[in-house]
């Protein structure tokens, strides 16, 4: 953790990720060129490299629209969405070789300027059939462009963790114009349903896996808790949450990590202040709360990032009755030292 | 997993529950990835046969003339019963142009007007389905010779064929014989409509119930350009009404006004019906 950006450096584990990628991506690209260079003699090179690198672009895209799910679902999975940026970037570079390409090849050398082109040559943008589909792909080339160039964490403090979220959150409407893109284009043309399968069952899959993931967090979030005395709601009981861990609990639609660390429960904002991970899911480690997403660092009993680090989340007020734990779902202030409460002994 | 195993993403190496969880999902991901790259490559349909001999230039010899479209015709020997043969190339331009600016400039530089000169031009070939096509491009110096003709090209090539209402679709000849695989149909389509927009004649692809391809060069009414007129049918299925002659191996349409439409299943299996019904509640 850093006071400003700090660039990771390429570890091993990433290493291992991007080789991995790159071995994937060259084994699909390898065995497309030579399947259609075999069965389909007639092909021209710019056709074959148009489309190796963008039905590959979509596979990865795929894969990393399933990554956040899944690691909701299991945390094994953090590892793929710690490092999903350079999936990300594969993913842009694959696209910009198609899109650039395709630009080239179907709006260059002709009367008029070539992105001019691509949206004056078919105007026909009030049908389905004859719907000018590239102009689908560019926007959906814009917000990947976008996406990869601000993947750096150096856009992240620069822009703010909540502009550069709400900008990579576009990811799905680019998703959605690619998908367009491919079925109001060359699924017109081709005759052979694997195309629509493969696109259908894509976007099943991806819906799915949403679909569960978001109702595993909303049947969380809905757990009602009973306001008692004094502001304070009853949450859980002491023997549930581990040493060194938290549980979370959603109350009025804030989420609120509840930790023990040394015999004491301690409660702070869920909300890490560096991309938003879910500090409830990570650990204490030198008696710091350390995030799961990238490892900031916060005390437990203040919210506090250990000097020379300024970082603040809001804390709670928490009490033991028996072995039960309340909690006041109202924040104070970032930074507020709480007392804490002590675990009797058992 | 044991339950203490923690995860943060700048550690050198992943606990050991975790890089086991995702060795095996990645061994997961590698046979869709074969599945997918070996049945989208498989899956898609037939490219053409048409071949542009990108790099190679090729000279050939014969009477050049503006319309239908700009084309040089080659003799080909004598047929059977002594009538001269000729083959038709149609000359286009570099890029998405048409030929006209080319033979315009040429036509300047040399102070001759071309039309029924034997011109030695020098391009690249396209050629699909027995169609043979030219680019020729003002920096390849294509114009080798111009000469008189030895003699004219027969009237009787041509052959009043009569009105006729043909379905097809429209293609841009460059791209579709040869220079783009494929050359037709909606992925093409944007390419097709900047090609024609470009000066490169349309071209009525039209394909008969065995399944074989003709192909019918179009223009207007009194043979002008229909280049722009054609923009908003390229690429889909259309009809014509439209007068067809022969020019020894190239039909060339000449389409009536209005003569270009939509094709419209419901037009082409019920319209008589509907005729039908109009006079039988007119009568
Ligand atoms: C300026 C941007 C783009 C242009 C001009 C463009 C153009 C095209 C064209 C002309 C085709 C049909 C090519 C063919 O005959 O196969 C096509 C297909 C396709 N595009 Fe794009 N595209 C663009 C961006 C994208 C992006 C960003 C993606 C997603 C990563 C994408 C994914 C695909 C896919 C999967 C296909 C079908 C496979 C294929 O036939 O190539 N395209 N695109
Ligand atoms: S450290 Fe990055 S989100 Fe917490």
């Amino acid at each position: 953790m850093g006071t400003s950006y700090s660039a990771v450096g390429w570890n091993r584990q990433k290493r291992i990720y991007d080789q991995v990628i790159a071995g994937c991506c060259v084994l699909y690209l390898v065995l497309f060129v030579l399947i259609t260079v075999t069965v389909n003699p007639d092909c021209t090179f710019e056709t074959v490299l148009l489309r190796s690198t963008s039905t590959l672009a979509v596979f990865i895209l795929h894969v990393i629209l399933s990554i956040g799910p899944l690691t909701r679902l299991n945390k094994k999975f953090l590892p793929l969405l710690y490092n999903r940026r350079h999936l990300g970037v594969t993913m842009f570079l694959l696209s910009a070789v198609h899109a650039v390409f395709g630009i080239l090849q179907f709006h260059s050398l002709g009367n008029v300027n070539p992105l001019v082109s691509l949206f004056t040559s078919n105007t026909h943008y009030g049908s389905i059939a004859d719907f000018p589909f590239q102009s689908l792909g560019f926007f959906a080339f814009v917000i990947f462009l976008l996406m990869a160039i601000t993947s750096h964490d150096f856009w992240l403090h620069n822009l703010t963790p909540k502009t550069w979220k709400t900008l990579h959150m576009f990811v799905y409407l680019a998703y959605f114009l690619v998908v367009m893109h491919v079925m109001l284009g060359v699924i017109q043309y081709e005759t052979n349903p694997v195309f629509v399968v493969i696109m259908i069952s894509g976007a099943f899959i991806l819906i799915t896996l949403h679909l569960i993931a978001g109702m595993a967090e909303v049947k969380k979030d809905k757990k009602a808790y009973r306001p008692e005395e004094e502001g304070f709601v009853q949450v859980c009981d002491v023997r549930d949450v581990e040493e060194s861990r938290a549980k979370i609990f959603c109350i009025a639609e804030e989420r609120i990590a509840v930790y023990r660390h040394e015999n004491k429960i301690y409660a702070i904002h869920n909300v890490c202040k560096h991309q938003g991970g879910p500090l409830g899911e990570g650990k204490i480690l030198d008696g710091c709360i350390t995030c799961p997403w990238h490892g900031y660092q916060y005390l437990p009993h203040n919210g506090q990032s250990p000097p020379p680090f300024t970082e603040k989340v809001s804390t709670y007020k928490v009490k033991i009755t028996g072995n039960t734990i309340w909690l006041k779902p109202t924040p104070d202030t970032a930074g507020t030292t709480q007392q804490g409460a002590a675990v009797p002994a058992e | 997993m044991n339950n203490d195993e923690f995860y943060i993403g700048w550690m050198q190496q992943a606990p050991k529950g975790f890089a086991v969880w995702i060795k095996k999902y990645v061994f997961a991901l590698l046979p869709i990835t074969i599945a997918l790259g070996v049945s989208v490559a498989l899956a898609q349909k037939k490219f053409g046969s048409g071949n542009f001999e990108f790099g190679t230039l090729t000279t050939v010899t014969g009477v050049y003339s503006h319309s239908p479209v700009p084309n040089i015709k080659v003799f080909d020997g004598k047929d059977f019963w002594g009538n001269k043969n000729y083959i038709t190339i149609p000359l286009i331009g570099f890029g998405k142009h048409g030929a006209d600016g080319v033979i315009a400039d040429l036509e300047n530089e040399t102070n001759i007007a071309f039309e029924g000169k034997e011109l030695a031009l020098k391009g690249t070939l396209l050629y699909n389905d027995g169609k043979l096509l030219m680019q020729i491009d003002a920096n390849d110096k294509p114009l080798v010779m111009v000469n008189e003709p030895a003699g004219k090209v027969p009237e009787t090539l041509q052959e009043n064929i009569g009105i006729i209402d043909i379905k097809g679709e429209i293609v841009d000849p460059k791209c579709f014989f040869g220079v783009m695989k494929p050359g037709e149909g909606k992925p093409h389509k944007d390419c097709a409509i900047r090609c024609i927009l470009g000066g490169i004649p349309p071209v009525l692809k039209v394909t008969n119930d065995e399944g074989i391809q003709h192909y019918y060069l179009m223009v207007g009414e009194h043979g002008e350009k229909m280049n722009d007129a054609v923009r908003d049918y390229v690429a889909t299925p259309v009809t014509l009404h439209a007068k067809a002659v022969a020019y020894g191996d190239w039909i060339v349409l000449y389409v009536q006004p209005g003569g270009l439409q939509h094709y419209s299943y419901m037009r082409e299996h019920y319209s008589n019906n509907i005729a039908m019904c109009g006079k039988r509640c007119v009568e």
